[in-house]
């Protein structure tokens, strides 16, 4: 009974890996430890795929 | 006057279009609606003929007549991180805070009622044949014989969910994928079934649209690129996104597309064939940037930011959103 489609799934990736930044209500912007906001600092960015289009899929259908 | 910007924490995309606005000075709130109630209130009153509301996130009070816009980014479920959720506490939430915010003259980026609809794969398919844009043929069917039929005609097919959205017990992922000849179509009784046929690409484009302004983005299919990998999300491919232009023809059917959904914002996937032709796939309403900002340096979180910044509509017109013409398409 399992739909078509599902036949060609696969495990998802695990997206729950620990960032090395945290969110500042106070800023309401995310900072890494150092005071820098994550979102100027694109190698960070690029490693953990935070901004890729498959990021949020868990919770959000639009990619 | 305010941005309200409804998304989760976590959200660095979202924090790039933060920094910009807070580089002009344009006031900025940010909540997540899983956080109402608690970490997020609200308060309006329906006195003598007139509204009057108030939210309050991380410190910060805004005024509901104080909206300029709303970006609808990543939020979560209204009301998921109390301490004691509940569907019905949740659709209290939503209800409060959404019709609340539907009562201001604000400008959406996207409408509720928009993104909802726009969300339909197969009203996408629907629009972006109407408006001109080259659609690969595609079959969506609980029919197996159906199934089996439409791949007589067209043998090299994908297949990818309707939805778009990947099952979570267990999380599985859902890449479109290709379907081998002779294979068995008897499950597609079991859940509607989305074929289309095989676009040989030579490049995945991604064309992100904030109100007027474009950013098209390419990215080469690699030589010897694994010809099983079709879904750019998930393939290995280390080919860049590069900038590139948007043919005129794309993008008039493009412009007609956002009027006629009435979307302020949506991030279109096409499939680039050898002769140089964008097929549509889809188009994401809510769609990821950040990935393609980093990359091309597209100044893409900088034309979020300008149309949120825009001045509010006047009280006097409530229907002064970004598309309001009715078209007609091709």
């Amino acid at each position: 009974m399992r739909p078509f489609a599902l036949n060609y799934a696969r495990p998802a990736q695990q997206l729950e890996v620990s960032v090395p930044y945290a969110y500042d209500s106070r800023l309401q912007l995310n900072v890494l430890p150092d005071g820098r906001l994550a979102a100027h600092d694109y190698a960070v960015l690029r490693e953990l795929g935070a901004t890729t289009s498959t990021a949020g899929s868990k919770t959000h259908f639009d990619d | 006057m305010t941005v309200l910007i409804l998304t989760c924490e976590q959200d660095v995309t979202a924090d790039m279009v933060v920094a910009r606005l807070d580089g002009t000075g344009v006031p900025v709130v940010r909540l997540d609606p899983a956080d109402l109630p608690g970490g997020v209130a609200l308060s309006g009153e329906f006195v003598h003929g007139s509204f009057r509301g108030h939210l309050s996130a991380g410190g910060r009070l805004v005024t509901m007549s104080g909206l300029r816009s709303v970006w609808v980014r990543r939020p979560g479920v209204p009301a998921t991180r109390v301490a004691e959720p509940s569907a019905w506490l949740t659709e209290e939430s939503a209800q409060a805070l959404y019709g609340m915010l539907r009562s201001t003259g604000a400008r959406w980026m996207n409408h509720p009622d928009a993104a909802r609809q726009a969300r339909h794969k197969p009203w996408q398919l629907h629009l972006a044949q109407r408006c001109g844009l080259p659609v690969p043929a595609t079959l969506i069917t609980t029919f197996p014989q159906a199934a089996r039929d439409f791949a007589e005609r067209f043998p090299d097919l994908v297949v990818k969910p309707v939805s778009g959205a990947h099952p979570q017990e267990p999380p599985r992922a859902v890449p479109t994928s290709r379907v081998a000849p002779e294979t068995d179509f008897s499950a597609v009784a079991f859940g509607p079934t989305l074929l289309q046929r095989r676009v040989a690409k030579r490049a995945d484009i991604r064309l992100t649209c904030v109100g007027d302004r474009f950013f098209a983005a390419r990215k080469a299919v690699g030589q010897g690129a694994d010809p099983e990998e079709v879904d750019v999300r998930f393939a290995t491919s280390t080919e860049p996104w590069q900038p590139v232009e948007t043919p005129p023809r794309v993008a008039a059917s493009v412009h007609d597309y956002l009027r006629e959904a009435q979307l302020a914002y949506g991030a279109f996937d096409f499939a680039e064939d050898a002769d140089g032709i964008w097929w549509f796939l889809e188009c994401n309403q809510a769609g990821q940037f950040g990935f393609v900002e980093i990359e091309t340096e597209q100044p893409i979180a900088r034309a979020v930011a300008d149309w949120l910044a825009a001045p509010a509509p006047d009280p006097a017109s409530p229907d002064d959103q970004v598309f309001v013409e009715s078209v007609t398409c091709e």
